[in-house]
């Protein structure tokens, strides 16, 4: 499994902070993730995909974007706003 | 040409006189520098005697407006306040927002000028009437708070709309900050410079309008641009501010902690000071600037908390009690102090006081309140922490400039270097030192494609670069920041709205020369000041001291970055723009040395 952490509007949007879903591609992650949580979609995750609105970083280090990415078992996404700004 | 008012306000103080003339500026110089920080900049140039001591009479203080303030364009309610900072010796260019902005625009001119100093506390008032500008002295308002003195002259029917210093104004701590209706022009000691004219407020009374040229087009984009700014692009800043960034940033280990010695403070401590964890402390109510459509003023009982707030006066001085971070926050929204500084100067003590450096009774996690006071009076030690990190690393001494973290003199906002190493170029070389306004290199860094904790000596001085012009285009326009992720194409929609408004036609490559020509002014302006190469370096710590993950920090890289950027920028190694780049820019026309605009001729 791949736990997906949540933060910023992501979080507000799923209503939850963490969720596990199948290791995959970034793509079948993300679809997952749209089922599981429906408040993502659209603004967040789009047909599969990450929106201009949120980055995803594999073991909170790389944004990683490509759909055809392997994520493997084990690994920690974090999903937050794209508004880095402060 | 509309939105603007062709000429500026130049405002001479002396003894307790004050003498006001309208000085005309041509058109080219709207063309060259847009207006906010831009014009700002060439008045600062202009104005500034070289090598002027920042809070001698002589050093001018700038008020610059912008051709968009005015117009129902959202977010556009901004000035800058421009100075020689008593901080860092080099520019200081704050902007912020409110009602002042409107209500000061209509005197008319788009831009004040402040020069010379009275001889005792005073109220500054300036009035669209020539005649009627006057100070008036006002012993009694000392010590007051910008908010205190703003509603007692409400309350009196004195004035409506203020631009006013707190009690660390007064006592010139060089981190004071200039309030504008709750909002504050904070980085670099613009208030230190006001309190040293002895003017602890200015009020402004003035009816002109500067109209736009193209009113049914500016409705519509107005319109338009308030659709945008209530999408997802601004979903964070409105729904939880941007303190959401802190529980964020401590996730991806880039949110400083203990004088920057770690980078996170732990996901129980984070959720404390997440904007869940402060509104479960203090009642929160959202906010606005005058005339935003997004409104991410996020306020716990009372007091507005931003994410650089939030870290300066939480993690990095290793406080995770909400409700002690909030009253700190008060306490300097109305004592005048720029919170970023002020955390930052008692991190850095507080490590001082823990190595046995000082024997101060300061240690990490200490409830900063009485602190704050002694600072802002200059009372006992507090007047040496007045000074900022960089002056007090010099007092203290033993090694303690290894960890005296700032550029040039101004303290580090909230992003870890050693694990953003673009924005840690963005760092160096900001030209009002460390900075995450003027540049927002650290939005580089979070993207896919780079490796935040590589220096890549290749791509970043590009990535700070352009980071640097969308600044100086949004400063100069002004628009807000926070609407950027709603702009699709800054220079395109930049050129038309100031077309729209102004009725002189830009386009997109024109506006990218006047950005470059702004940040060559600003460099022109610290070289003149005294910059060299050596002063955009980051402290030893960053480079000495990998984090816990390993990340650390090549000295070589951030030289070699360093040097890659001003080559890139066309600067000479001893700074200052090369022959290309003056003619590309025309910056011998305005890089001149003649003697600045004339001033008033009654003060004698
Ligand atoms: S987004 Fe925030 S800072 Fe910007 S104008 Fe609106 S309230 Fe002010």
């Amino acid at each position: 499994m791949v736990t997906v952490e949540l933060y910023g509007v992501p979080r507000l949007r799923a209503g939850a902070s963490r969720v596990e879903v199948p290791a995959g591609t970034l793509a079948s992650i993300l679809h997952a993730l749209a089922s599981a949580l429906p408040g993502l979609v659209p603004d967040i995750v789009h047909d599969g995909r990450l929106t201009e609105h949120a980055l995803v970083a594999i073991d909170g280090r790389e944004m990683i974007a490509d759909p055809e990415l392997p994520i493997a078992d084990g690994s920690v996404l974090v999903l937050l706003s794209a508004a880095a700004g402060g | 040409m509309r939105g603007n008012f062709g000429r500026i306000l130049l405002v001479e103080l002396r003894g307790d006189r004050v003498a006001v003339e309208h000085v005309p500026l041509p058109e080219a110089v709207y063309q060259a520098f847009v207006g906010g920080v831009g014009l700002g900049a060439y008045l600062l140039w202009r104005f500034a005697p070289a090598g002027v001591d920042p809070l001698a009479p002589e050093a001018p203080l700038v008020y610059a407006f912008s051709p968009l303030l005015g117009t129902p364009l959202t977010t556009t309610a901004k000035f800058a306040v421009l100075c020689k900072s008593p901080l860092t010796g080099r520019i200081s260019d704050g902007l912020s927002s409110s009602r002042f902005a409107l209500a000061a625009k209509r005197l008319g001119v788009d831009a004040i000028v402040v020069r010379g100093a009275l001889d005792r506390l005073s109220w500054l008032h300036l009035d669209e009437d020539p005649a009627a500008c006057r100070a008036e002295p006002c012993p009694a308002w000392a010590g007051l708070s910008a908010h205190e003195l703003s509603d007692m002259a409400t309350k009196q029917g004195l004035f409506r709309h203020v631009s006013a210093i707190g009690p660390a104004g007064e006592r010139q701590v060089r981190y004071a900050t200039i309030s504008n209706d709750g909002r504050h022009a904070g980085r670099g000691g613009a208030g230190a410079v006001l309190g040293a004219k002895r003017v602890k407020a200015i009020s402004v009374r003035g009816a002109a309008v500067a109209g736009v040229a193209d009113a049914a087009s500016v409705q519509a984009r107005a319109r338009d641009l308030a659709a945008r700014s209530a999408g997802a692009a601004t979903e964070k800043y409105r729904a939880l501010g941007t303190a959401a960034n802190l529980e964020t940033f401590d996730r991806l280990r880039i949110l400083p902690r203990r004088n920057f010695q770690t980078v996170s403070i732990g996901q129980a401590a984070a959720r404390r000071l997440a904007p869940e964890g402060l509104a479960r402390a203090a009642e929160h109510v959202r906010d606005s600037c005058a005339g935003c459509t997004i409104g991410c003023d996020h306020r716990y009982g009372g007091t507005r908390i931003e994410y650089e707030t939030q870290f300066a006066l939480g993690p990095l001085i290793d406080v995770d009690d909400p409700a002690r971070l909030i009253a700190a926050a008060g306490a300097c929204d109305a004592l005048g102090l720029d919170t970023i500084s002020a955390g930052g100067t008692l991190a850095f003590a507080m490590e001082c006081a823990e190595r046995g450096l000082v024997d101060w009774p300061l240690r990490f996690g200490d409830d900063v309140l009485p602190w704050l006071g002694a600072i802002a009076r200059r009372e006992g030690a507090g007047d040496l922490l007045a000074e900022g990190t960089r002056r007090l690393a010099a007092v203290i001494g033993q090694g303690s400039e290894r960890f005296a973290c700032h550029v040039k003199g101004l303290e580090l906002p909230g992003y870890e270097p050693r694990a953003m190493q673009t924005f840690a170029l963005g760092l160096c070389v900001a030209s009002r030192g460390a900075d995450h306004n003027r540049s927002g290199a650290y939005q580089a860094d979070l993207q896919v494609g780079v490796d935040r904790y590589r220096a890549d000596v290749a791509r970043a001085p590009a990535r700070v670069i352009e980071s640097e012009d969308n600044a100086a285009l949004l400063d100069s326009l002004i628009l807000c920041k926070f609407l950027r992720g709603a702009i699709r194409e800054p220079w395109r929609e930049g050129a038309e709205l100031l077309t729209m408004v102004t009725g002189l036609s830009r386009g997109e490559d024109d506006l990218r020369r006047s950005a470059r020509r702004i940040a060559a002014v600003r460099h022109a302006f610290n070289v003149r000041e005294g910059w060299t190469l050596a002063e955009d370096r980051l402290p030893d710590r960053f480079h000495d001291e990998a984090l816990e993950d390993g990340a650390s920090l090549s000295r070589a890289d951030v030289v070699a970055m360093v040097d890659a950027y001003h080559a890139a920028r066309g600067h000479v190694p001893q700074g200052g723009p090369s022959e290309r780049l003056r003619r590309e820019l025309e910056l011998d026309a305005w890089l001149t040395d003649a003697p600045p605009l004339q001033g008033p001729a009654s003060l004698g």
